[in-house]
């Protein structure tokens, strides 16, 4: 199994089992996943849903960090 | 409204000597109902909820006020607001059940995330998969739409049409009759001291009941041995609110254990309890150790819920130890007021009654309901 089928599961799971928590976190793996391999588009789309997902779940550190990079990549302020 | 209506409530606006009471169909006809609302609810200041609602920051409390879904959020900064409870982008209801918000209100539907300032804080994915932002999504003109709100007494009032005059001017006068109350922290205990009834009638007939002593003799017999009608007098400022005092008011619940009295209150309030309906539907009552509150939440034309919570003068009243004594003081308030209900039933059958007349009032004893039958009138006619 490969990085991104891994977390593609594990994201199904935090989902299925209600894990807002987890949601976040594993989003932004995604997106930086994503970023690293240039996919800027891609990767806005990961970070947007962290950021919303760490909003939602009170987790500052990563609604910080995935709104940063949004607004690097001029998607959001 | 047709001239047959104008002219009966024509009738209501005549001295209280001559006066009749509202026509049978404010309290059966459901079109009058829904007039209501916008005459007697939207255009002034109502209670909507309580602030023990929403005790914790975060918190927040979708309500249904007159079918107008609301909801009230605690802020960071403990400030109250209260909003229309639909996202700005598909008028999605935001909040379905009473929750702690971590850090925004986000639209279960496409997940605009909003401030608990109500102000637009991402849009995600408007512009496309991964833009959260489009020249034509300007958020400082798509916060959520606040409603006007105001908290008194540990309530949360609403001015649904935002155009009434400030809170402060609407009730300025029971401001001034309470002042020794209104400006100091009340205490709320919870569960204990919050209950419910819902009465099988038009919420006027629960302000009417309400504000007037005329019934205490025959409708609570158990009052009478030491709270006369003789104890009791009247308080009626006309356009605001009305309700009846008791010079003779002495808590009794524990021979030997009190609630502690507010501070610093003047000798009127050593014996003194007042009982007002402020227009349109609360009730309120003060002592000098407690006050309650009762929003009076209308369902229907016939169809009423009162909720009531009683509020004490320390937050030592509201720990473990006294939960039995504020348990005796709700029980001893619920069954005055399920005593009522008889009253306001029968009223809401009696009005069935196609040659009542709206009734006659003594100008005397009901003073008080006759105030607020002119105050409807009033609103209803623009005089």
């Amino acid at each position: 199994m490969n990085a991104v089928t891994d977390l593609q599961q594990r994201m199904l799971r935090a989902h299925h089992a209600g894990d807002n928590a987890a949601l976040p976190t594993l989003y932004l793996e995604a997106a930086r996943l994503r970023e690293a391999q240039g996919e800027v588009d891609a990767a806005c789309f990961f970070y947007t849903q962290a950021y919303v997902y760490a909003l939602d779940a009170g987790d500052d550190a990563t609604a910080g960090e995935a709104r940063n990079r949004l607004k690097t990549h001029g998607r959001d302020r | 409204m047709n001239i047959l209506a104008q002219e009966m409530l024509s009738a209501v606006m005549q001295p209280v000597e001559t006066a009749r009471g509202l026509p049978n169909e404010f309290y059966t006809d459901p079109e009058v109902h829904v007039a209501e609302k916008r005459v007697l609810f939207a255009s002034t200041w109502a209670c909507a909820g309580f602030v023990s609602d929403i005790p914790k920051r975060g918190d927040a409390n979708p309500v249904s006020f007159l079918g107008q879904p609301l909801l009230m959020v605690r802020g960071n900064d403990d400030d109250i607001k209260v909003f229309q409870n639909v996202c700005r982008h598909r008028g999605m209801i935001l909040v379905e059940e009473k929750t702690t918000l971590r850090s925004t209100i986000r639209c279960p539907y496409h997940s605009w995330c909003y401030n608990f300032d109500g102000s637009l804080r991402t849009t995600p994915h408007v512009g496309g998969p991964g833009n959260n932002l489009h020249d034509c999504i300007k958020r400082e003109e798509l916060g959520l739409i606040e409603v006007r709100s105001h908290v008194f007494m540990g309530m949360i009032f609403v001015n649904l049409d935002g155009k009434a005059p400030a809170f402060n001017e609407h009730a300025a006068t029971l401001l001034e009759q309470w002042k020794e109350f209104v400006d100091r922290p009340l205490f709320h205990a919870g569960q204990d001291s919050s209950f419910k009834l819902n009465v099988r009638c038009n919420w006027k007939l629960a302000v009417e009941n309400y504000c007037e002593s005329y019934h205490l003799p025959w409708v609570h017999p158990g009052l009478n041995s030491y709270s006369r009608l003789e104890d009791h007098y009247n308080i009626v400022e006309p356009g605001a609110y009305s309700g009846q005092g008791s010079v003779v008011y002495n808590s009794q619940l524990d021979a030997t254990r009190k609630f502690a009295n507010f501070d610093g209150l003047s000798d009127k309030w050593n014996t003194g309890a007042e009982y007002v309906s402020l227009y349109p539907n609360v009730l309120l009552g003060v002592h000098r150790d407690h006050t309650f509150a009762i929003m009076l939440d209308p369902q229907s034309h016939d169809q009423t819920i009162e909720r009531v919570e009683i509020f004490y003068a320390t937050e030592e009243m509201c720990g473990p130890e006294m939960a039995d004594l504020r348990q005796k003081n709700a029980k001893m308030w619920k069954d005055i007021f399920i005593e009522d209900i008889f009253v306001v039933e029968g009223m809401q059958k009696g009005r069935s009654a196609s040659l009542y007349d709206g009734g006659k009032f003594s100008p005397v004893m009901d003073v008080p309901t006759y105030c607020f039958h002119e105050w409807v009138a009033r609103r209803f006619t623009g005089k």
